[in-house]
């Protein structure tokens, strides 16, 4: 099957080669593209290769060298957005408990139902759809920003944070009507016609950024 | 004048008489025996005057004659009733032996005669009996004689007989005892009751000169020249003997002898001479082992019984006691026996409790180690039933939603297949592994035992750190001679150790295996990177129930150390060097001639 950039991809990180390569056959008998990587390393070394359009990893927390719970935390650390799944085996609950405080999606007790395996990755998919159109919209609300000059940010700031003309200006020391005309460029560079319109953007941009 | 002297002559006459009446009164008789060996009247006839004349030479001493027969006569001198005896040579002797009487005169013929050669025998058969001319053809034969008892008329001849290889005892020939007088002989012989007869020297001559018999009606057999003037069949012996008893005087003796030779011959021509040599009868009556001598002939046990019973009762006491003894040796060896067996059965039977221990033991230990690894095992089953499950779902799937490729279908059914051998493979070697078995000893290369335990230790346990093994160029090509399972057990064991204690410091280096030649074994060492463990712990390693864990129950090393000792090595642990860590080394037995050729034949 040949890899479609627009589809998501279910990336297995098993040891076990029979069993990810069963796991890889029942996700594409669903319709699911998929990929096998016989360890954490293995999957560091291909991930640069991989198309943006998302996917979620299946991770079996106990395999040599590298483990699972490195592996997670070195994506964290790398700013991955692919939902985690981790495997584990009987009496793994430990770290199967801190594996989800580090942010894993969800976990599956070997020997899992393929479909609450199947349920796990469709879950994951959506998260990573959805967290992949939340960075797209970030991404365009930093885009527009960047459009601003440094007075005008300084400027549509304050007026997201709903401070009439006459504050800013008092705030900024500049005059009412100097204010006036950036917020008429500001509004104009923005495409936003109200001061909520203009916070709800900077917030996309930077959740904190009216802090 | 007459009055006085015929008073006189009446006087001493009256004195005289008065004195020999006195001094026959004082004087106490002179008691004389003789044999009667032809009856008692004969005797009478035949020694009165005899008496009559004594009586007249021992100055009017009384002789007073007693008869009797051989043990009468015997008696009577034991008793002190005898002063002298006359009786015949072969009783003499007897006598002589057991009251101690000794002879003072020998009767002779005549004069003339040889004292020493008196009596003798001849042996008479009709003279037409052609078929007996020596006392040889009187084999099978009858023999007539007077009496066993009589000296000259058979002992004298039965003394002859033997020396000729013949035996009257053992009725060669058959003696016939016609009784006296010694004239019933020559009846017998005469009208054939007996083939042959035995009579005194000189009574044939006087027969046939009394008219008896007519001369050469008798013939002598084996007729003899010699001393006699008769016809003899046999040597002569002394005659009959007077002799005087032990308590005797000698003045009495004397007094008798002196007599006895003054004494003209009698009737008969007899007369006594000076004592003869009685030695030649002592030798015939030792011959025939009578008179003195039959004793010789008793092997008699009641007098040997006499004569040993002290040296009897010892024999027969120490005979019983060695019984007694040997008795008791024999039952104490017997005792002995029994309570050696019943030991060695004892300890055969507590030898096949040890050994069924041990197994039991191992088999234990082996389930130990299949407790202690259940996780993984179960992990290791589950993963290909997980395979499997995946494969079968997949394709309903792809079934149901007809996007069922058969490319696919080839794919999921052999990877289904291969995972359920998978499955199977492990659950085969648990069972192996698990099993109870006997004692076994094979051949082996060692290090393919380690590379088989290092193989079944990364597939039991995920994420163990590997096992590195390094082999010596001398161990290439040798073999040990063991239980593989043991040895893999033990391995196993060690392994697990040395993981357990690298896991405590965080190490995820390869457990160390080297194999190198110790003499007549094989070496295997196993060394970890783990905390090690101080040398006085090091020595209580392998006892039972020691533990450095927790939850170590303390079994498996002592365990490791029943195999490696059963196989006839040892197990020890040292400090790693260089280290940190623990190093266990134990050795196993190489293969010997023996076992080798035991391996070839198998």
């Amino acid at each position: 099957m040949t890899a479609s950039p627009d589809m998501p991809m279910i990336h297995v990180v098993d040891d076990e080669a029979p069993f990810r390569r069963s796991l890889l056959f029942l996700l594409e008998s669903v319709g699911w593209q998929a990929a096998g990587h016989e360890s954490a390393e293995a999957f560091l070394a291909a991930a640069p290769a991989f198309p943006a359009a998302g996917g979620c990893i299946v991770l079996d927390i106990r395999m040599p060298r590298l483990s699972g719970l490195e592996l997670q935390r070195r994506l964290l650390a790398a700013g991955s957005m692919f939902p985690v799944i981790f495997m584990t085996g009987h009496g793994d609950v430990e770290l199967a408990v801190q594996a989800m405080k580090d942010g894993a999606l969800d976990f599956l007790q070997k020997p899992f139902k393929d479909q609450l395996f199947l349920d796990a990755v469709e879950r994951a998919v959506q998260v990573s759809v959805e967290r992949h159109a939340a960075q797209r919209r970030q991404d365009e609300a930093l885009e527009v920003l960047t459009r601003l000059s440094a007075r005008e940010r300084e400027v549509a700031r304050l007026l997201a944070l709903g401070l009439a003309n006459k504050e800013v200006a008092r705030l900024l020391g500049i005059s009412d009507n100097t204010v006036h005309v950036h917020r008429q460029h500001v509004m104009d560079k923005t495409g936003t016609g109200s001061a909520a319109d203009l916070a709800r953007l900077i917030l996309r941009a930077d959740p904190e950024g009216l802090d | 004048m007459r009055f006085p002297f015929r008073a006189l002559v009446a006087l001493i006459m009256l004195g005289f008489f008065t004195l020999a009446a006195w001094g026959a009164a004082v004087a106490p008789p002179v008691r004389i025996g003789v044999l009667a060996w032809q009856g008692l009247e004969e005797a009478e006839i035949r020694w009165s005057s005899l008496m009559n004349q004594l009586e007249e030479r021992l100055a009017g001493r009384r002789i007073e004659l007693r008869h009797f027969d051989l043990a009468g006569m015997a008696a009577a001198l034991r008793a002190g009733e005898l002063d002298f005896v006359v009786t015949n040579p072969g009783h003499y002797v007897f006598l002589e032996a057991e009251n101690g009487v000794s002879r003072i005169a020998t009767l002779v013929a005549d004069a003339s005669t040889d004292p020493a050669h008196v009596v003798g025998s001849a042996v008479v058969v009709l003279d037409e009996r052609r078929d007996i001319t020596a006392l040889a053809d009187l084999k099978g034969r009858t023999l007539a004689a007077v009496s066993a008892d009589a000296f000259g008329g058979y002992q004298v001849m039965w003394a002859e007989l033997r020396r000729l290889g013949l035996d009257p005892e053992r009725g060669q020939p058959r003696p016939v005892l016609t009784g006296f007088p010694m004239s019933k002989v020559v009846e017998a012989v005469l009208n054939g009751d007996a083939d042959a007869g035995v009579l005194r020297a000189c009574l044939l001559e006087r027969l046939e000169q009394e008219g008896a018999l007519r001369p050469g009606q008798l013939r002598v057999l084996s007729p003899r020249a010699g001393m006699s003037p008769c016809r003899v069949s046999s040597r002569l012996y002394p005659g009959w003997a007077f002799a005087a008893a032990q308590p005797t005087s000698p003045a009495l003796s004397r007094d008798v002898l002196v007599a006895l030779l003054s004494l003209s011959p009698d009737a008969a021509g007899q007369s006594w001479s000076v004592p003869a040599d009685y030695h030649p009868v002592h030798e015939l009556l030792q011959e025939l082992q009578i008179g003195p001598y039959a004793f010789l002939r008793e092997t008699a046990w009641p007098s040997l019984w006499e004569r040993y019973w002290p040296w009897v009762c010892g024999l027969v006491v120490m005979l019983l006691a060695w019984g007694a003894y040997t008795l008791h040796v024999e039952h104490l060896v017997q005792r002995r026996t029994r309570e050696l067996t019943q030991a060695m059965e004892a300890r055969q039977r507590l030898e096949a409790q040890v050994h069924e221990g041990q197994q039991q033991m191992d088999h234990l230990s082996r389930l130990s180690i299949l407790g202690e690894l259940s996780g993984t095992l179960a992990h290791e089953l589950n993963q290909p039933l997980a395979a499997i499950g995946n494969y079968a779902r997949s394709l309903l799937r792809r079934q149901d939603s007809g996007r069922l490729e058969p490319t696919a279908l080839r794919q999921a059914a052999e990877e289904i297949a291969s995972e359920s051998e998978r499955a199977a493979g492990v659950l085969g070697g648990i069972r192996a592994f698990a099993r109870k078995r006997d004692r076994v000893r094979e051949a082996h290369d060692p290090a393919a035992l380690v590379r088989e335990a290092s193989r079944l230790f990364a597939g039991m346990l995920q994420g163990v750190p590997g096992v590195m093994f390094r082999q010596g160029d001398e161990v290439a090509g040798l073999q040990v001679w063991v239980d593989p399972l043991q040895v893999q057990q033990v391995l196993l064991n060690l392994f697990k150790n040395a993981w357990d204690a690298q896991q405590a410091v965080g190490c995820d280096l390869p457990i160390e295996v080297s194999l190198s030649r110790d003499g007549e074994r094989c070496s295997v060492a196993v060394r970890d990177y783990g905390p090690g463990l101080p040398p006085e712990l090091q020595a209580r390693l392998f006892e039972a129930f020691f533990t450095t864990k927790p939850e170590g129950l303390g079994l498996g090393l002592s365990i490791c150390k029943t195999i490696i000792e059963a196989h006839g090595g040892g197990i020890a642990a040292a400090a790693a060097d260089p280290g940190p860590g623990l190093a266990i080394r134990f050795t196993l037995p190489l293969v010997d001639g023996a076992a080798s050729v035991s391996r070839e034949s198998s």
